[in-house]
Order: C-alpha cells, then structure tokens, then sequence
C-alpha cells in the first residue's frame, strides 16, 4: 500500500520514529512552559541545561563506566543543581524585568557551551546505548531504547501531571502560572513559586538530554537545536498551557517525523517554524493558551 | 436631550461577542453635545466593553458607532482621537519615565501642528517656536487640573488621584469635543472626587467638552450626570435622568439582584 | 531646553576629533587582521544601530540578521549574475530588506512584547533555512564565494581607488556607516519623541491619536533597511556567503547584536555604538585564550547585565558612584537599580 507514492510501511515508521523523539522534546518544552508560566521569562539556557545533563551521562557512563540505572539519577541530580544555581544568583536577582533576564540567560547560555567545549571539545560524542535491540511490531521496528526513552518520558510527565494537580505545591504552581496576580493575592510565595518552577523544568530538561544523549550523537551547540523545538512545541500549544504542550509535542513529533519522507529536508525544516509564526500571528496563546 | 441638535455620538445597534459570551447586546446611545452622560450598571454589565466599542479599541459584531454625524465604526482608535474623541482609562495609564508635563506633551500630539514631513525637513527655528507654543498650552492644562505645581516630577510619583488627573489632562491635551472617563473618581476621598467633579463640570461649561463617565460611586453620578444610561448584562435596560432611573423598578431589581454595593 | 552654545560646540569639536582619528586607523593599523577586526566592528556597530531603532518603540527584534541576510545575499547575487556595480546593489539590498520588512510588517506587528521577539527569531531562522534549501541561490553548503567587492573608483584619471585591500575598504565601511548612524540620528530627532510614547504605554498613545502602528512600521522597516545595508557591506568585503546553522546568518548572531545594543546601552544613541565596538574588539583580545574566549564574553555580558544595567556608556556613572560607595565604605550588592526600559 501507498501513500503519497511512499510505501505505509515506512510512513508509519517514520511517524513512529518522529513521535519517540516528540516525546523527549516534550519534556523540554514542559520544563520551558513551567518556568515561563510562573516566572513570565524566557529561559533561553534551557537548552543548556539540556545539553549538560546529555554531557553529564556521557562523563558518569563512558569516562566513568557507571551503569545507566546510576547514571541518570546522578544526571537528574546535575539538572536539579544546575537550576536552583540559575534561579538563585541569575534570575531572582533580576526580578522579572524583560530585557535584563533575556541577556543573563543568553550570557549564561554562551558561557555553558563554552565550558562543555572547553572540558569535553568539539566533536561529537556518542554514549553506548542501554538497549542496543529493537523489537518488532506489526513490521514495524522500534528500537528499544527509544522505547524506553518514550517510557521514561510518559513517566516523568504523568508524575508531574499528579504532582500538579494533587500536591499542595503543585497546585500552587498552576494558579501561580494561570493568574500571577491572584496567586499573589492568596498569598502564595512567588520566590518559592520560581524554585519550584526552576527545579522541576531543569530536572526534565536533564533527563531529556540524558535520553536523547543514549539514543543520538551528543554536541556542545545541541542546545540551540532543543531550545527551537521547545519553542516551537510551546507556542503551538499555548504559552503556559500543559497540555498544550503534549498536543504540541505530538504535531511537532508527526512533522519532524513524516515530513522529511514525505516532502523533503526543506519543508521538513521549515514548516515547523512556518507554522508558528502564523500562529504567533494569528492567535498568540496557542491551541490552548489562555491570556 | 441638552445642547444643541445634533447629538455628539450616537450608538447603533451595538453588539459584542467575545466568543460564546454575549458581552453587549443592540446597545443604542444617544449623546448630546456639551452633555454628561453616565453609564452605569453591576460589575460585569459590559460597561468598559462599551466605553472600549466608542473609543475603537474593540469592534463590534454589529452596529454602528457614529461620532458627530460621522460613521467612525470602522476607524482605528488613534483616528477617533484625531476626530475628537478622548479617553480616561480605568487604571492609571501614564507614561511612567517621564515627568507630568512630558505625559500631557505627548497629549498635544495631534494638535501640535508639526506635521510629519515637518518633523524631516522643517527649520530648527520653527520647530522650537511650536514648542514653545505646546509649552505654554501644556502649562495651561496643569493649571486647569490643578496639577501646576507638580509639573516636573516624574509621573508614577504622584499619589492615586493626582494621577487620575493627569490622566484627564493627558485627554485634554488632544482637544477633544468628548471624554470618555472610565471610573474617574474610584479611589478617591470624598474631598477629591468633589474636585474632580467641578472640573468634569468646568470642562462642560467652560470648555463644551461633554463626557461619557462610567461609575461605581453612585452619589458621584447622582450628581454630576446631566442624564443616565443603566446597562446590565450588556442591555440598556432604563435611561433618563438621575431621578427618574434611581425610581425605575428594573434598574432597582438589578442592583439588588447582584447583590451590588450600590453607594 | 537648549543647553548652553559652549558646550554644543565643545560636544562637536570631540566627536569631529574622533571621526579624523576612525579615520587615521588604517595608517596606523598595520596588522592586516585587526584591520579585518575593525572592519567587523563596522558593521556590528550599525547592525546594533539598526536594532536599537526598533527598539526604541519598545519591541526587541531578535531577527536583525534575517534581513542581514536578505540585504547581503541579494546585493551579491545582482552584482554576481546580472553585473550590475555594487554601489548600487547593496542599496538594492537594503530596499529589498526595507520591502520585505514593510510586507511583513501587518501581521508581525500585530504582535508586541515577548511575542514580537520570537516571531522575528523564527523568521530569521526561516531566511537562513529557506536560502541553504535553495542552493542555486546560495551556493548549496560551500556557500556563495567569490563576492566582488566594489568596483574601483576612478578619480579624475589622476588616481583609481580600488576596494580589494581591507585599508580602502575600512574607509569605505567608515563612510557609509557614519553616513547612515548619522541618518538615524536624524530620524530619531523627528520620530523619537514619538516612539518614547509609543515605548511606555502603546495604550495610551493611541487614545491621543498616536498611529501606533504606522510609527512601529516607521521604525521596523528603517531598522531593517540598514541591518540590509550591513548585510551588503558585509557581503562585499567577506566576498563569501554561507547560510550554516553555526555561521554567521544563524541564531547566534542575532543574540550578538541583541547583546552589543543592551550592553552598550540602549537609551543613549551612542550605545549600541560602543556596545558593538567593545564587544567586537574585546573577543579578539582574549582570542589568544581559545576556547575560554566564548566565556570571557558571556561572563563579560553577566557582568555588565548585574552591575552596570545602563551600558557600557554609562561607565562614568558607575565609576563615579563605586568611587563614591567605596570611600563611603558601603559593601557591594548583586542588582542595581536603574532605567528599566
């Protein structure tokens, strides 16, 4: 069978292929919603972070033969870090105004890359994967480790998906993002809101660069790549929405996927971006944004 | 209907829809010239809706708005300004940086009489002497306000009322035949909001500026409005004068019905 | 108010000073790579002016180097394929630039703030990927080469100018730089007051008839006009083009100009100029520490963004007030107070 003179077969697995790596740009885009909700920043390092929790898997496993199972722990824990610091000493200070936070961001986004060229070069590294089989399903191979990837990240989103809507701080979190005014009104500590906020999006932006890192060729610019796709995938789902950035992730995931078999590498690239601009345009919060 | 004929604005058939929710209904206004003219209703009656409909910020579903014979319905807001219309927002809207006779410099925009090219290719000379002529009208309009002695702090350093009379002369500054005053006296003492009101009256009888007011404080209204519009869930529902609609028995199931604080 | 004769005069006298030694570089400056350096620093410096322009309506447009890019890649292109002289394709370039931002400009200015920013991230991004998609147009991933530079200049059949040698090509870049800040100096004298408004509240602007849009169009398609005419002056001293994600039309750049107008100082004219000049000049300072260099600079960019938040150009007020703490012997605190926009 045909579609668009490409056999099925491989226009599902192309769209399979480009959901799994939806799912990990999911994650990077959930951390950026959180943090631009509550805070109303742009965290234009938020790529870095993502690459350096890539970076800080490829140190614990191939410089120092830690297995996975230690590893990624260890790499959330580098994100955890990595974001308190961000929040703490560059952000906070700063209190929201627009142009100086963009700036310190992108200071800090260029002095990151420039530690991770310096300590680790170059060229691009690559990190043994955990699960070098693939599984076969109706025809259609999946590698296992991007289904573990894909695993970890449903995971990982359905636990903070709980922890917002069940925790008292996770509540918080999203009146804080949802009407910044009233939350402060009910006395929810906004300082406290952008830890939080700052925490959980780095945490996951680590772990997505952990994953990806195990399944792709890691580089110290593999930031600015990630940062895009997290951008991309917000405003197509709604600044601050989080389901937005599910649905978002997913079409992002189907584009990037089907395109390139289907059209080519150029609509490939630039439909995505194409796409956002009309709805930046047209109606700026998203599919489901609400401002 | 007082001053004149021909009444300064007119809406027709007003309606606004901001997706399911039906904000203004078929609303029809009439405005006489050198009129004060209050639009009141309970919080949510649509009133800023309507205010945003005159002044273009909005446009409607249908209707028309007409502003001194002329179908402005279609205009961008700056043009409603240039022809005459005027606005106080209900926040405290300034210019934050600059100082309380910057804020109404900018006012005299329109009416600066340095066109565009001018600003290119006019001599130094001419310019400096139009700015020396808005320097002067600028002063004047402080005075008017009562906001003189004040004129060269910086905006945001005035106290809540202050500032919402720097806002007014802001709107005066673009010499407008009518002001739309969105909740003008709201947070002032009662001493303040009588000094407000002798200078809305003021701008009527010495100045033929009427206004559109919309408000809260209903003695303020009771006082000041030559004739009242109540709107509630975006519908006209009584018009008149102060005595006539504080009788009228829909307006009053109104205010009860929303457990509105009517004072 | 006018401020005294004297000072006017002695204001002009230094800038007159200034401009004859700018000029004076290329004599002195017989190292062909810092002529080379200088020479960028030409062109950051309108790049940031350009961007400084859009900004003073209050919208960061972080795609100066999409319309970099369309003013460079069609002055070299008409010059290359149809021989038309480079004089006139790179203002070619800059109208092409100031059209496209002029087509664009009804829906891109529909959006304000953080939105705008993004918006005109991506349709930078968009430029570059649509012309390395289009590789008979820019030269595929080696890129277009062989860009000539302009044509010589005969004088009277006393003496030819020609502009393959970086020192006539600095005078060149001196000229037209200079000749365009000096436009936009002129058109902020006219419009700035304006745009002040516009920048504070867009609101209230247009409720005393300001056309916020028209002026916002006014100040995007200037911006954009001359980030083209960089884009060609680029093109034709570079005489190569590439449109690599890492290279000089990628994202990085525009964050580049970005940081050269907020670390100068945006609410002096004279801003983005020291901004671009420093931050051209400082990198290739440290260039001898390699890879740390990158980190020089975005440290350097931190600093200024905690300690100094007007810009570099506000160096003697710093100065003055740490002088001024120190002897009072107060400690130092992160953040600093100043004009937020």
């Amino acid at each position: 069978m045909e579609i668009f003179g490409i056999p099925a077969a491989s226009l599902v697995q192309s769209f399979i292929n480009g959901l799994a790596l939806g799912w990990i740009y999911i994650l990077i885009a959930m951390g950026l919603s959180l943090v631009f909700g509550t805070m109303r920043i742009l965290q234009f390092a938020h790529g870095e972070v993502y690459m350096l929790g890539a970076y800080a898997v490829y140190d614990f496993v191939v410089l120092h033969g830690l297995p996975f199972l230690v590893a990624m722990p260890l790499c959330m824990a580098t994100g955890l870090i990595l974001g308190l610091i961000l929040e703490r000493f560059f952000f906070r200070p700063l209190g929201g105004e627009f142009l100086p936070t963009i700036m310190i961001a992108l200071g800090v986004m260029i002095v990151l890359q420039a530690m991770v060229t310096v300590g680790f070069g170059v060229t691009p590294k690559s990190i043994p994967s955990f699960a070098p089989h693939a599984v076969e399903v109706l025809g259609i191979r999946l590698g296992s480790d991007r289904l573990i990837a894909v695993t970890v990240s449903i995971a990982l989103i359905l636990l903070l998906y709980l922890f917002l809507k069940r925790t008292k701080l996770g509540l918080a979190l999203t009146a804080a993002a949802q009407h910044r005014e009233a939350s402060l009104l009910m006395g929810i500590n906004p300082t406290h809101m952008s830890v939080a906020a700052m925490a959980i999006g780095s945490v996951m932006a680590s772990v997505a660069g952990g994953l990806m890192g195990s399944i792709f060729p890691i580089n110290p610019v593999m930031g600015g790549t990630a940062l895009i796709k997290g951008l991309i995938i917000i405003i197509l789902g709604g600044m601050g929405s989080l389901p937005g950035v599910v649905v978002g992730g997913l079409i992002l995931g189907f584009i990037d996927g089907v395109a390139p078999v289907v059209s080519g590498a150029a609509t490939a690239a630039i439909a995505p971006l194409f796409i956002v601009t009309i709805i930046l345009v047209l109606r700026p919060q998203g599919l489901f944004g609400h401002e | 209907m007082i001053g004149g004929d021909l009444p300064i604005l007119e809406t027709v058939g007003l309606t606004k829809h901001f997706g399911g929710l039906v904000a203004v209904v078929d609303l029809c206004l009439s405005v006489g010239r050198k009129e004060i003219f209050g639009l009141i209703g309970p919080n949510g009656a649509g009133k800023s809706t309507i205010l945003n409909l005159i002044a273009g910020s909005l446009r409607p579903k249908s209707g028309r708005v007409v502003f001194n014979g002329e179908d402005v319905t279609d205009f961008a807001a700056h043009s409603r300004a240039g022809r005459g219309i005027a606005r106080v927002f209900q926040a405290n809207t300034v210019f934050p940086d600059v100082s309380v006779a910057t804020n109404v410099r900018v006012g005299f925009h329109l009416h600066s009489g340095i066109g565009f090219w001018e600003t290119f290719f006019g001599r130094k000379s001419a310019t400096e002497g139009r700015e020396k002529l808005l320097y002067e009208k600028t002063m004047e309009i402080l005075r008017l306000v009562g906001l003189y002695e004040e004129r060269d702090l910086a905006a945001t350093s005035l106290p809540h009322a202050s500032q919402r009379r720097l806002c007014l002369a802001i709107a005066l500054a673009a010499e407008p035949s009518l002001l739309l005053l969105d909740e003008p006296v709201t947070g002032m003492t009662a001493e303040e909001v009588t000094t407000m009101l002798s200078v809305i009256r003021a701008l009527r009888d010495e100045k033929g500026i009427g206004c559109v007011l919309v408000e809260h404080n209903m003695r303020a209204v009771m006082n000041v409005c030559d004739r009242i519009a109540v709107v509630n869930y975006g519908e006209k529902i009584a018009e008149g004068s102060a005595a006539e609609i504080s009788e009228d028995p829909a307006v009053i199931e109104a205010y009860l019905g929303a457990e509105e604080d009517a004072v | 108010m006018s401020r005294g004769r004297p000072v006017a005069w002695a204001k002009r006298f230094a800038l007159a000073i200034l401009i004859i030694i700018l000029f004076c570089v290329p004599v002195f400056l017989r190292n062909d790579y810092w002529l080379f350096v200088f020479c960028l620093a030409w062109i950051n410096v309108l790049l940031a002016s350009s961007l400084r322009t859009i900004y003073r309506t209050g919208e960061l447009s972080l795609g100066q180097v999409g319309f970099m890019l369309l003013g460079a890649y069609s002055s070299a292109l008409l010059s290359m394929r149809l021989g038309i002289p480079v004089w006139l394709t790179m203002l070619i370039g800059g109208l092409f630039a100031a059209g496209v931002a002029l087509l664009l400009s009804y829906p891109m200015l529909r959006t304000k703030g953080v939105y705008f920013s993004v918006l005109t991230f991506l349709v930078a991004e968009i430029f570059r990927l649509a012309m390395w998609y289009m590789p008979s147009l820019s030269g595929g991933p080696a890129g277009l080469s062989k860009i000539p530079p302009p044509g010589t200049i005969n004088l009277f059949g006393i003496t030819s100018i020609t502009f393959a040698t970086k020192s006539n090509y600095y005078y060149l870049l001196a000229v037209v730089v200079l000749l365009s800040l000096l436009a936009l100096f002129r058109v902020e004298r006219s419009l700035g007051f304006t745009w002040m408004a516009i920048r504070q509240n867009d609101d209230l602007a247009e409720s005393v008839g300001i056309n916020v849009k028209g002026y916002k169009l006014v100040a995007f398609v200037v911006g954009c006009f001359f980030a083209g005419i960089a884009g060609g002056l680029f093109a034709h001293f570079m005489h190569l083009l590439t449109t690599d994600v890492t290279a000089m039309f990628g994202m990085l750049t525009s964050i580049y100009v970005a940081i050269y107008m907020v670390a100068g100082g945006e609410a002096r004219v004279a801003g983005p100029i020291v901004g671009a000049v420093v931050l051209t000049l400082a990198p290739e300072v440290a260039r001898p520490l390699k890879e740390y260099q990158p980190i020089v600079f975005g440290a350097l960019v931190i600093f200024i963004m905690f300690f100094m938040r007007q810009g570099i150009i506000a160096l003697p007020y710093y100065l003055r007030l740490w002088w001024g703490r120190a002897v009072a012997g107060q400690g130092r605190r992160l953040g600093e107070g100043g004009t937020t926009r």
